[in-house]
Protein backbone atom coordinates (compact mmCIF):
# COMPACT_ATOMS: atom_id res chain seq x y z
CA UNK A 1 0.00 0.00 0.00
CA UNK A 2 2.68 2.49 1.08
CA UNK A 3 4.72 1.48 -1.88
CA UNK A 4 2.01 2.19 -4.40
CA UNK A 5 1.36 5.61 -2.86
CA UNK A 6 5.04 6.35 -3.19
CA UNK A 7 4.91 5.30 -6.81
CA UNK A 8 1.91 7.41 -7.65
CA UNK A 9 2.70 10.61 -5.78
CA UNK A 10 5.28 11.95 -8.30
CA UNK A 11 2.72 11.40 -11.03
CA UNK A 12 0.18 13.34 -9.05
CA UNK A 13 2.46 16.37 -8.80
CA UNK A 14 3.59 16.10 -12.40
CA UNK A 15 0.09 15.73 -13.78
CA UNK A 16 -0.85 18.85 -11.90
CA UNK A 17 2.01 20.67 -13.61
CA UNK A 18 0.99 19.29 -16.99
CA UNK A 19 -2.54 20.53 -16.33
CA UNK A 20 -1.23 24.03 -15.53
CA UNK A 21 0.68 24.01 -18.83
CA UNK A 22 -2.10 22.63 -20.98
CA UNK A 23 -5.20 24.17 -19.50
CA UNK A 24 -4.68 27.66 -20.97
CA UNK A 25 -4.53 26.06 -24.41
CA UNK A 26 -7.72 24.13 -23.79
CA UNK A 27 -9.35 27.37 -22.72
CA UNK A 28 -8.18 29.10 -25.88
CA UNK A 29 -9.39 26.29 -28.11
CA UNK A 30 -12.80 26.14 -26.44
CA UNK A 31 -13.16 29.91 -26.46
CA UNK A 32 -12.33 30.13 -30.14
CA UNK A 33 -15.50 28.20 -30.92
CA UNK A 34 -17.73 30.29 -28.72
CA UNK A 35 -19.86 33.03 -30.19
CA UNK A 36 -19.19 35.92 -27.80
CA UNK A 37 -17.93 37.07 -24.44
CA UNK A 38 -21.17 36.26 -22.64
CA UNK A 39 -20.79 32.66 -23.56
CA UNK A 40 -17.16 32.60 -22.39
CA UNK A 41 -18.01 34.41 -19.18
CA UNK A 42 -21.02 32.31 -18.26
CA UNK A 43 -19.28 29.09 -19.14
CA UNK A 44 -15.48 29.50 -19.10
CA UNK A 45 -14.57 25.88 -18.45
CA UNK A 46 -17.14 24.04 -20.52
CA UNK A 47 -17.70 23.14 -24.15
CA UNK A 48 -19.34 25.74 -26.39
CA UNK A 49 -23.09 25.42 -26.94
CA UNK A 50 -22.59 25.07 -30.67
CA UNK A 51 -19.23 24.77 -32.38
CA UNK A 52 -19.05 27.86 -34.58
CA UNK A 53 -16.29 28.05 -37.12
CA UNK A 54 -17.24 31.55 -38.17
CA UNK A 55 -14.53 33.02 -35.90
CA UNK A 56 -11.91 31.23 -37.93
CA UNK A 57 -12.90 32.66 -41.26
CA UNK A 58 -13.56 36.08 -39.75
CA UNK A 59 -10.14 36.29 -38.12
CA UNK A 60 -8.35 34.91 -41.15
CA UNK A 61 -9.90 37.39 -43.57
CA UNK A 62 -11.04 40.45 -41.64
CA UNK A 63 -8.46 40.25 -38.88
CA UNK A 64 -5.72 40.01 -41.50
CA UNK A 65 -4.22 37.08 -39.64
CA UNK A 66 -3.66 35.50 -43.05
CA UNK A 67 -1.43 38.44 -44.01
CA UNK A 68 0.59 38.23 -40.80
CA UNK A 69 0.79 34.48 -41.13
CA UNK A 70 2.33 34.51 -44.61
CA UNK A 71 4.64 37.39 -43.72
CA UNK A 72 5.92 35.39 -40.75
CA UNK A 73 6.19 32.22 -42.77
CA UNK A 74 8.21 33.56 -45.65
CA UNK A 75 10.41 35.82 -43.55
CA UNK A 76 11.19 33.09 -41.03
CA UNK A 77 11.87 30.55 -43.76
CA UNK A 78 14.00 32.86 -45.89
CA UNK A 79 16.11 34.11 -43.00
CA UNK A 80 16.53 30.63 -41.52
CA UNK A 81 17.56 29.13 -44.88
CA UNK A 82 20.03 31.94 -45.59
CA UNK A 83 21.40 31.72 -42.07
CA UNK A 84 22.00 28.00 -42.45
CA UNK A 85 23.70 28.36 -45.83
CA UNK A 86 25.94 31.20 -44.68
CA UNK A 87 26.84 29.39 -41.46
CA UNK A 88 27.60 26.19 -43.37
CA UNK A 89 29.88 28.02 -45.81
CA UNK A 90 31.71 29.83 -43.08
CA UNK A 91 32.04 26.68 -40.96
CA UNK A 92 33.37 24.74 -43.93
CA UNK A 93 35.97 27.41 -44.62
CA UNK A 94 37.17 27.62 -41.04
CA UNK A 95 37.09 23.95 -40.11
CA UNK A 96 38.04 22.16 -43.33
CA UNK A 97 40.16 24.55 -45.37
CA UNK A 98 43.85 24.95 -44.68
CA UNK A 99 44.02 28.49 -43.38
CA UNK A 100 44.23 27.45 -39.76
CA UNK A 101 45.60 30.62 -38.29
CA UNK A 102 43.12 33.09 -39.66
CA UNK A 103 40.34 30.56 -39.15
CA UNK A 104 41.03 30.33 -35.43
CA UNK A 105 40.97 34.08 -35.17
CA UNK A 106 37.75 34.37 -37.17
CA UNK A 107 36.04 31.76 -35.06
CA UNK A 108 36.82 33.62 -31.82
CA UNK A 109 35.73 36.87 -33.42
CA UNK A 110 32.35 35.43 -34.39
CA UNK A 111 31.79 33.94 -30.95
CA UNK A 112 32.15 37.37 -29.36
CA UNK A 113 28.70 38.00 -30.82
CA UNK A 114 27.23 35.52 -28.38
CA UNK A 115 28.34 37.61 -25.41
CA UNK A 116 26.30 40.60 -26.53
CA UNK A 117 22.78 40.57 -25.12
CA UNK A 118 20.54 40.97 -28.19
CA UNK A 119 18.48 43.90 -27.01
CA UNK A 120 21.51 45.98 -26.02
CA UNK A 121 22.14 46.59 -29.73
CA UNK A 122 18.52 47.27 -30.47
CA UNK A 123 18.58 51.07 -30.78
CA UNK A 124 21.86 51.09 -32.69
CA UNK A 125 20.44 48.50 -35.09
CA UNK A 126 17.38 50.67 -35.53
CA UNK A 127 19.54 53.63 -36.46
CA UNK A 128 21.61 51.45 -38.80
CA UNK A 129 18.53 50.10 -40.54
CA UNK A 130 17.16 53.62 -40.89
CA UNK A 131 20.47 54.82 -42.36
CA UNK A 132 20.46 51.95 -44.82
CA UNK A 133 17.06 53.16 -45.99
CA UNK A 134 15.33 49.85 -45.36
CA UNK A 135 13.35 50.83 -42.27
CA UNK A 136 9.74 49.78 -42.69
CA UNK A 137 10.52 47.09 -45.26
CA UNK A 138 10.96 43.36 -44.78
CA UNK A 139 14.68 43.79 -45.36
CA UNK A 140 14.79 45.47 -41.96
CA UNK A 141 13.87 42.13 -40.41
CA UNK A 142 15.40 39.71 -42.90
CA UNK A 143 18.95 41.05 -42.57
CA UNK A 144 19.10 41.25 -38.75
CA UNK A 145 17.41 37.83 -38.43
CA UNK A 146 19.94 36.25 -40.77
CA UNK A 147 22.86 38.05 -39.15
CA UNK A 148 21.64 37.34 -35.63
CA UNK A 149 21.69 33.61 -36.26
CA UNK A 150 25.28 33.51 -37.48
CA UNK A 151 27.26 33.17 -34.22
CA UNK A 152 25.29 30.29 -32.73
CA UNK A 153 24.87 28.57 -36.11
CA UNK A 154 28.60 28.75 -36.85
CA UNK A 155 29.32 27.38 -33.37
CA UNK A 156 27.00 24.39 -33.78
CA UNK A 157 27.79 23.60 -37.41
CA UNK A 158 31.56 23.88 -37.07
CA UNK A 159 31.51 21.64 -33.99
CA UNK A 160 29.83 19.06 -36.20
CA UNK A 161 32.10 19.57 -39.23
CA UNK A 162 35.23 19.31 -37.15
CA UNK A 163 34.25 15.77 -36.23
CA UNK A 164 34.20 14.56 -39.85
CA UNK A 165 37.39 12.54 -40.51
CA UNK A 166 39.81 14.18 -42.91
CA UNK A 167 40.37 10.97 -44.91
CA UNK A 168 37.12 11.75 -46.66
CA UNK A 169 38.52 14.88 -48.22
CA UNK A 170 41.78 13.26 -49.09
CA UNK A 171 39.85 10.72 -51.13
CA UNK A 172 37.83 13.52 -52.68
CA UNK A 173 40.93 15.47 -53.63
CA UNK A 174 42.34 12.42 -55.33
CA UNK A 175 39.10 12.16 -57.25
CA UNK A 176 39.76 15.71 -58.43
CA UNK A 177 37.07 17.62 -56.57
CA UNK A 178 37.50 21.35 -56.01
CA UNK A 179 36.84 22.98 -52.63
CA UNK A 180 33.40 24.04 -53.74
CA UNK A 181 32.61 20.57 -55.01
CA UNK A 182 33.82 19.06 -51.77
CA UNK A 183 31.59 21.38 -49.82
CA UNK A 184 28.46 20.68 -51.83
CA UNK A 185 28.93 16.98 -52.62
CA UNK A 186 30.63 15.67 -49.50
CA UNK A 187 30.64 17.85 -46.43
CA UNK A 188 27.13 19.31 -46.74
CA UNK A 189 25.36 15.96 -47.05
CA UNK A 190 27.27 14.68 -44.03
CA UNK A 191 26.34 17.76 -42.00
CA UNK A 192 22.62 17.54 -42.63
CA UNK A 193 21.70 16.62 -39.01
CA UNK A 194 23.41 19.73 -37.65
CA UNK A 195 21.97 21.87 -40.42
CA UNK A 196 18.45 20.71 -39.62
CA UNK A 197 18.95 21.52 -35.95
CA UNK A 198 20.27 24.97 -36.72
CA UNK A 199 17.49 25.57 -39.21
CA UNK A 200 14.83 24.73 -36.62
CA UNK A 201 16.40 26.90 -33.95
CA UNK A 202 16.61 29.84 -36.35
CA UNK A 203 13.15 29.31 -37.77
CA UNK A 204 11.50 29.23 -34.34
CA UNK A 205 13.48 32.25 -33.20
CA UNK A 206 12.39 34.24 -36.25
CA UNK A 207 8.80 33.03 -36.08
CA UNK A 208 8.52 34.22 -32.48
CA UNK A 209 10.59 37.40 -32.71
CA UNK A 210 8.78 40.44 -31.37
CA UNK A 211 10.96 43.45 -30.64
CA UNK A 212 12.43 44.18 -34.09
CA UNK A 213 9.21 43.34 -35.84
CA UNK A 214 7.33 45.71 -33.57
CA UNK A 215 9.59 48.72 -34.03
CA UNK A 216 11.20 48.27 -37.45
CA UNK A 217 7.91 47.97 -39.31
CA UNK A 218 4.97 50.30 -39.20
CA UNK A 219 2.80 49.19 -42.12
CA UNK A 220 0.12 46.80 -40.94
CA UNK A 221 0.30 44.74 -44.13
CA UNK A 222 3.97 43.90 -43.47
CA UNK A 223 3.64 42.82 -39.84
CA UNK A 224 4.46 39.34 -38.63
CA UNK A 225 2.31 37.22 -36.36
CA UNK A 226 3.74 38.19 -32.94
CA UNK A 227 3.32 41.92 -33.54
CA UNK A 228 0.22 41.52 -35.68
CA UNK A 229 -1.34 39.52 -32.87
CA UNK A 230 -0.51 42.19 -30.30
CA UNK A 231 -2.15 44.84 -32.49
CA UNK A 232 -5.04 42.52 -33.14
CA UNK A 233 -5.53 42.10 -29.40
CA UNK A 234 -5.55 45.85 -28.88
CA UNK A 235 -8.11 46.28 -31.65
CA UNK A 236 -10.43 43.45 -30.59
CA UNK A 237 -9.81 43.61 -26.86
CA UNK A 238 -13.49 43.27 -26.24
CA UNK A 239 -13.89 40.12 -28.25
CA UNK A 240 -12.15 37.23 -26.57
CA UNK A 241 -13.42 34.63 -28.98
CA UNK A 242 -11.75 36.34 -31.93
CA UNK A 243 -8.45 36.92 -30.17
CA UNK A 244 -8.39 33.28 -29.05
CA UNK A 245 -8.91 32.24 -32.66
CA UNK A 246 -5.97 34.43 -33.62
CA UNK A 247 -3.84 32.71 -31.02
CA UNK A 248 -4.74 29.32 -32.49
CA UNK A 249 -3.56 30.39 -35.93
CA UNK A 250 -0.30 31.53 -34.47
CA UNK A 251 0.52 28.47 -32.35
CA UNK A 252 -0.78 25.64 -34.55
CA UNK A 253 2.15 25.68 -37.02
CA UNK A 254 4.58 25.52 -34.11
CA UNK A 255 2.61 22.69 -32.51
CA UNK A 256 2.67 20.73 -35.75
CA UNK A 257 6.40 21.25 -36.12
CA UNK A 258 6.84 20.21 -32.51
CA UNK A 259 4.70 17.11 -32.87
CA UNK A 260 6.83 15.89 -35.77
CA UNK A 261 10.25 17.01 -34.64
CA UNK A 262 10.07 17.27 -30.86
CA UNK A 263 13.30 15.42 -30.16
CA UNK A 264 15.18 17.47 -32.71
CA UNK A 265 13.71 20.74 -31.43
CA UNK A 266 14.46 19.98 -27.79
CA UNK A 267 17.99 18.86 -28.62
CA UNK A 268 18.63 21.88 -30.82
CA UNK A 269 17.35 24.54 -28.47
CA UNK A 270 19.01 23.10 -25.40
CA UNK A 271 22.33 22.49 -27.16
CA UNK A 272 22.28 26.08 -28.35
CA UNK A 273 21.78 27.48 -24.87
CA UNK A 274 24.29 25.29 -23.07
CA UNK A 275 27.08 25.86 -25.53
CA UNK A 276 26.28 29.53 -25.63
CA UNK B 1 47.81 17.20 -52.25
CA UNK B 2 45.45 19.56 -50.48
CA UNK B 3 45.61 22.24 -53.13
CA UNK B 4 41.85 22.46 -53.42
CA UNK B 5 41.56 23.27 -49.74
CA UNK B 6 44.19 25.98 -50.01
CA UNK B 7 42.29 27.99 -52.58
CA UNK B 8 42.16 31.51 -51.08
CA UNK B 9 39.47 32.71 -53.47
CA UNK B 10 37.05 30.06 -52.25
CA UNK B 11 38.02 30.73 -48.64
CA UNK B 12 37.22 34.42 -48.97
CA UNK B 13 34.07 33.75 -50.94
CA UNK B 14 32.79 31.45 -48.19
CA UNK B 15 33.64 33.74 -45.33
CA UNK B 16 32.90 37.22 -46.53
CA UNK B 17 29.07 37.14 -46.70
CA UNK B 18 28.77 36.01 -43.08
CA UNK B 19 31.46 38.41 -41.96
CA UNK B 20 29.80 41.39 -43.60
CA UNK B 21 26.45 40.63 -41.99
CA UNK B 22 28.07 39.92 -38.66
CA UNK B 23 30.05 43.11 -38.76
CA UNK B 24 27.07 45.14 -39.87
CA UNK B 25 24.62 43.92 -37.23
CA UNK B 26 26.90 43.12 -34.29
CA UNK B 27 30.19 44.99 -34.36
CA UNK B 28 29.10 48.20 -36.03
CA UNK B 29 26.05 48.72 -33.72
CA UNK B 30 28.30 48.00 -30.76
CA UNK B 31 30.65 50.77 -31.84
CA UNK B 32 27.88 53.25 -32.64
CA UNK B 33 26.18 52.41 -29.32
CA UNK B 34 29.26 53.57 -27.51
CA UNK B 35 29.21 56.74 -29.58
CA UNK B 36 25.49 57.56 -29.24
CA UNK B 37 25.52 56.70 -25.54
CA UNK B 38 27.66 59.78 -24.97
CA UNK B 39 25.46 62.11 -27.02
CA UNK B 40 22.09 63.79 -26.57
CA UNK B 41 20.80 62.60 -29.94
CA UNK B 42 17.04 63.03 -30.35
CA UNK B 43 16.69 61.45 -33.77
CA UNK B 44 16.35 64.80 -35.57
CA UNK B 45 19.13 67.25 -34.77
CA UNK B 46 22.81 66.52 -34.98
CA UNK B 47 24.05 64.56 -31.98
CA UNK B 48 26.01 66.65 -29.46
CA UNK B 49 28.71 65.04 -27.38
CA UNK B 50 27.70 65.34 -23.73
CA UNK B 51 30.33 63.25 -21.95
CA UNK B 52 29.05 61.32 -18.99
CA UNK B 53 25.93 63.48 -18.60
CA UNK B 54 23.57 60.66 -19.61
CA UNK B 55 25.10 58.32 -17.08
CA UNK B 56 24.84 60.90 -14.31
CA UNK B 57 21.23 61.65 -15.26
CA UNK B 58 20.35 57.98 -15.38
CA UNK B 59 21.53 57.28 -11.89
CA UNK B 60 19.41 60.19 -10.67
CA UNK B 61 16.42 59.04 -12.72
CA UNK B 62 14.04 57.42 -10.23
CA UNK B 63 12.18 55.54 -12.99
CA UNK B 64 15.40 54.01 -14.24
CA UNK B 65 16.50 53.01 -10.76
CA UNK B 66 13.10 51.41 -10.29
CA UNK B 67 13.58 49.46 -13.51
CA UNK B 68 16.95 48.18 -12.29
CA UNK B 69 15.21 47.04 -9.13
CA UNK B 70 12.70 45.14 -11.26
CA UNK B 71 15.54 43.37 -13.05
CA UNK B 72 16.96 42.45 -9.66
CA UNK B 73 13.56 41.09 -8.56
CA UNK B 74 13.50 39.17 -11.78
CA UNK B 75 16.87 37.60 -11.04
CA UNK B 76 15.91 36.80 -7.44
CA UNK B 77 12.65 35.22 -8.50
CA UNK B 78 14.35 33.17 -11.23
CA UNK B 79 17.20 31.97 -9.09
CA UNK B 80 15.49 31.78 -5.71
CA UNK B 81 12.12 30.33 -6.63
CA UNK B 82 12.29 28.92 -10.14
CA UNK B 83 15.60 27.09 -9.87
CA UNK B 84 14.62 25.00 -6.81
CA UNK B 85 11.31 24.15 -8.48
CA UNK B 86 13.13 23.28 -11.70
CA UNK B 87 15.40 20.87 -9.83
CA UNK B 88 12.45 19.36 -7.98
CA UNK B 89 10.42 18.77 -11.13
CA UNK B 90 13.43 17.42 -12.99
CA UNK B 91 14.07 14.97 -10.16
CA UNK B 92 10.43 13.92 -10.19
CA UNK B 93 10.38 13.37 -13.95
CA UNK B 94 13.67 11.51 -13.69
CA UNK B 95 12.25 9.24 -11.01
CA UNK B 96 9.26 7.96 -12.97
CA UNK B 97 9.30 5.43 -15.74
CA UNK B 98 5.80 5.76 -17.11
CA UNK B 99 4.87 8.92 -19.00
CA UNK B 100 8.40 10.29 -18.73
CA UNK B 101 8.44 11.34 -22.38
CA UNK B 102 4.99 12.84 -22.12
CA UNK B 103 6.02 14.98 -19.15
CA UNK B 104 9.18 16.07 -20.88
CA UNK B 105 7.50 17.13 -24.12
CA UNK B 106 4.64 18.87 -22.35
CA UNK B 107 6.70 20.94 -19.94
CA UNK B 108 8.98 22.01 -22.78
CA UNK B 109 6.11 23.14 -24.98
CA UNK B 110 5.63 26.77 -23.77
CA UNK B 111 9.27 27.63 -24.41
CA UNK B 112 8.91 27.20 -28.18
CA UNK B 113 5.98 29.62 -28.40
CA UNK B 114 6.18 33.32 -29.04
CA UNK B 115 6.40 35.47 -25.92
CA UNK B 116 3.96 37.84 -27.52
CA UNK B 117 1.29 35.16 -27.87
CA UNK B 118 1.95 33.93 -24.35
CA UNK B 119 1.59 37.47 -23.05
CA UNK B 120 -1.78 37.78 -24.78
CA UNK B 121 -2.88 34.38 -23.54
CA UNK B 122 -1.98 35.20 -19.94
CA UNK B 123 -3.74 38.52 -20.33
CA UNK B 124 -6.93 36.42 -20.48
CA UNK B 125 -5.97 34.42 -17.47
CA UNK B 126 -5.42 37.61 -15.48
CA UNK B 127 -8.55 39.36 -16.77
CA UNK B 128 -10.36 40.70 -13.70
CA UNK B 129 -13.88 39.68 -14.77
CA UNK B 130 -13.56 36.78 -17.13
CA UNK B 131 -10.06 35.56 -16.39
CA UNK B 132 -9.48 31.98 -15.35
CA UNK B 133 -7.45 32.97 -12.31
CA UNK B 134 -10.11 35.16 -10.70
CA UNK B 135 -12.83 32.66 -11.62
CA UNK B 136 -10.80 29.98 -9.90
CA UNK B 137 -10.02 32.08 -6.81
CA UNK B 138 -13.66 33.18 -6.78
CA UNK B 139 -14.59 29.59 -5.98
CA UNK B 140 -12.82 30.14 -2.66
CA UNK B 141 -14.48 33.48 -2.08
CA UNK B 142 -11.50 35.65 -3.04
CA UNK B 143 -12.49 39.14 -4.24
CA UNK B 144 -11.72 40.38 -7.73
CA UNK B 145 -8.01 41.11 -8.13
CA UNK B 146 -6.88 43.51 -10.86
CA UNK B 147 -3.74 41.54 -11.59
CA UNK B 148 -2.20 43.61 -14.37
CA UNK B 149 -3.57 47.03 -13.50
CA UNK B 150 -2.67 47.02 -9.82
CA UNK B 151 0.88 48.11 -9.05
CA UNK B 152 1.11 45.54 -6.26
CA UNK B 153 0.42 42.52 -8.43
CA UNK B 154 1.40 43.58 -11.96
CA UNK B 155 5.07 42.66 -11.79
CA UNK B 156 4.40 39.43 -9.94
CA UNK B 157 1.93 38.50 -12.69
CA UNK B 158 4.67 39.00 -15.27
CA UNK B 159 7.12 36.92 -13.23
CA UNK B 160 4.64 34.06 -13.03
CA UNK B 161 3.95 34.17 -16.76
CA UNK B 162 7.65 34.15 -17.48
CA UNK B 163 8.15 31.20 -15.13
CA UNK B 164 5.33 29.35 -16.88
CA UNK B 165 7.01 29.92 -20.23
CA UNK B 166 10.60 29.06 -19.35
CA UNK B 167 10.67 26.59 -16.47
CA UNK B 168 10.07 23.61 -18.73
CA UNK B 169 13.06 24.49 -20.86
CA UNK B 170 15.38 24.36 -17.86
CA UNK B 171 13.67 21.27 -16.46
CA UNK B 172 14.55 19.46 -19.67
CA UNK B 173 18.18 20.64 -19.41
CA UNK B 174 18.48 19.37 -15.84
CA UNK B 175 16.58 16.18 -16.66
CA UNK B 176 19.09 15.33 -19.40
CA UNK B 177 21.89 15.59 -16.84
CA UNK B 178 19.99 13.45 -14.34
CA UNK B 179 19.34 10.74 -16.91
CA UNK B 180 23.03 10.73 -17.83
CA UNK B 181 24.04 9.63 -14.33
CA UNK B 182 24.85 5.91 -14.36
CA UNK B 183 22.07 3.90 -12.71
CA UNK B 184 24.59 1.95 -10.60
CA UNK B 185 25.23 4.95 -8.38
CA UNK B 186 21.69 5.36 -7.13
CA UNK B 187 21.17 1.61 -7.09
CA UNK B 188 24.21 1.15 -4.87
CA UNK B 189 22.92 3.87 -2.55
CA UNK B 190 19.53 2.20 -2.43
CA UNK B 191 21.16 -1.09 -1.43
CA UNK B 192 22.99 0.77 1.33
CA UNK B 193 19.58 1.83 2.58
CA UNK B 194 19.42 5.44 1.31
CA UNK B 195 15.89 6.72 0.95
CA UNK B 196 14.71 8.34 -2.25
CA UNK B 197 15.18 11.75 -0.66
CA UNK B 198 18.73 10.93 0.43
CA UNK B 199 19.59 9.59 -3.02
CA UNK B 200 18.35 12.83 -4.54
CA UNK B 201 20.14 15.21 -2.18
CA UNK B 202 23.32 13.25 -1.56
CA UNK B 203 23.98 11.76 -4.97
CA UNK B 204 21.93 13.18 -7.82
CA UNK B 205 22.01 16.88 -6.97
CA UNK B 206 25.78 17.04 -6.28
CA UNK B 207 26.40 15.26 -9.57
CA UNK B 208 24.28 17.69 -11.57
CA UNK B 209 25.76 20.82 -10.00
CA UNK B 210 27.47 21.85 -13.26
CA UNK B 211 24.20 21.95 -15.16
CA UNK B 212 22.43 23.69 -12.27
CA UNK B 213 25.10 26.31 -12.48
CA UNK B 214 24.47 26.70 -16.21
CA UNK B 215 20.76 27.08 -15.49
CA UNK B 216 21.44 29.79 -12.92
CA UNK B 217 23.67 31.64 -15.36
CA UNK B 218 21.14 31.39 -18.16
CA UNK B 219 18.43 32.60 -15.78
CA UNK B 220 20.49 35.64 -14.84
CA UNK B 221 21.26 36.40 -18.47
CA UNK B 222 17.59 35.91 -19.35
CA UNK B 223 16.48 38.23 -16.55
CA UNK B 224 18.86 40.93 -17.80
CA UNK B 225 17.51 40.89 -21.33
CA UNK B 226 13.83 40.44 -20.58
CA UNK B 227 11.70 42.90 -22.51
CA UNK B 228 9.01 41.61 -24.86
CA UNK B 229 6.83 40.07 -22.17
CA UNK B 230 6.70 43.40 -20.35
CA UNK B 231 5.85 45.32 -23.51
CA UNK B 232 3.11 42.89 -24.49
CA UNK B 233 1.53 42.45 -21.06
CA UNK B 234 1.68 45.87 -19.43
CA UNK B 235 3.73 48.22 -21.67
CA UNK B 236 5.65 48.97 -18.48
CA UNK B 237 2.56 50.18 -16.66
CA UNK B 238 0.70 50.84 -14.49
CA UNK B 239 2.64 54.09 -14.07
CA UNK B 240 5.97 52.56 -15.05
CA UNK B 241 5.84 50.10 -12.17
CA UNK B 242 6.67 47.06 -14.31
CA UNK B 243 9.36 48.64 -16.48
CA UNK B 244 12.61 46.71 -16.65
CA UNK B 245 15.82 48.26 -17.96
CA UNK B 246 15.30 47.11 -21.54
CA UNK B 247 11.66 48.18 -21.73
CA UNK B 248 12.56 51.54 -20.20
CA UNK B 249 15.27 51.87 -22.84
CA UNK B 250 12.76 51.15 -25.61
CA UNK B 251 10.20 53.60 -24.29
CA UNK B 252 12.80 56.36 -23.84
CA UNK B 253 14.01 55.94 -27.40
CA UNK B 254 10.78 55.30 -29.24
CA UNK B 255 8.16 57.17 -27.21
CA UNK B 256 10.28 60.16 -26.20
CA UNK B 257 12.80 60.23 -29.04
CA UNK B 258 15.69 60.20 -26.57
CA UNK B 259 17.93 57.95 -28.65
CA UNK B 260 21.13 59.06 -26.95
CA UNK B 261 19.71 58.49 -23.50
CA UNK B 262 18.23 55.14 -24.52
CA UNK B 263 21.56 54.00 -25.94
CA UNK B 264 23.22 54.83 -22.63
CA UNK B 265 20.78 52.41 -20.99
CA UNK B 266 21.76 49.82 -23.61
CA UNK B 267 25.41 50.26 -22.65
CA UNK B 268 24.55 49.83 -18.98
CA UNK B 269 22.60 46.63 -19.72
CA UNK B 270 25.56 45.36 -21.70
CA UNK B 271 28.06 46.13 -18.95
CA UNK B 272 25.85 44.72 -16.18
CA UNK B 273 25.37 41.47 -18.11
CA UNK B 274 29.08 41.11 -18.72
CA UNK B 275 29.95 41.82 -15.10
CA UNK B 276 27.32 39.44 -13.73
CA UNK B 277 28.34 36.58 -16.01
CA UNK B 278 32.01 37.21 -15.33
CA UNK B 279 31.49 37.29 -11.56
CA UNK B 280 29.46 34.14 -11.72
CA UNK B 281 32.04 32.40 -13.90
CA UNK B 282 34.85 33.33 -11.52
CA UNK B 283 32.91 32.28 -8.44
CA UNK B 284 31.69 29.07 -9.93
CA UNK B 285 34.27 27.85 -12.40
CA UNK B 286 36.71 27.00 -9.65
CA UNK B 287 34.27 24.35 -8.55
CA UNK B 288 33.23 23.29 -12.03
CA UNK B 289 36.78 22.82 -13.26
CA UNK B 290 37.19 20.05 -10.72
CA UNK B 291 34.71 18.26 -12.94
CA UNK B 292 32.48 15.33 -12.33
CA UNK B 293 33.76 11.83 -12.71
CA UNK B 294 31.59 8.82 -12.31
Amino acid sequence: MMKSIKKISPHFVLLLYVAVILYPFVFVILSSFKTNNQEIQSNPWGLPNVFTFSNYSEVWVKGKISVYFFNSLYLSLAAAVCGVILAAMMSFAITRMKFTKSSKWLYQFILVGMLIPGNALFIAQYILVADMGILGTHWALFLPYTAGAIPLSVLLVSAFMKAIPSEIEEAAVIDGLSAGGMFVRIILPLTVPALVTVFIVNFLGNWNEFLLSNFFLSKDSLKTLPTGMAGFRDAFQTNYALVCTGIIYSVVPVFILYAVLQEKIIAGLTAGSVKG
Amino acid sequence: MNKALRNPAIYILFIVPSLILYFLFFIYPLITSVYYGFTDWDGLNNPQFVGFDNFVKLFEDADFLHSILNNIYFICFSVGIQVPLIILFALLIGSVKRFQRLYKTTVFLPSILSTSVIGILWGFIYDPDMGLLNRFLGLFGVDTIYWLSDEKTAFLSILITNAWQWMGFYIVLVLAAILAIPKELTEAAAIDGATGFQQATKITVPLIMPIISVVIMLSIAGAMRVVDIVIVMTKGGPAGSTDVMASYMVSRAFSYGQYGYGTTIALIIFVFSLVLTALYQIAFNRKASEGVEY
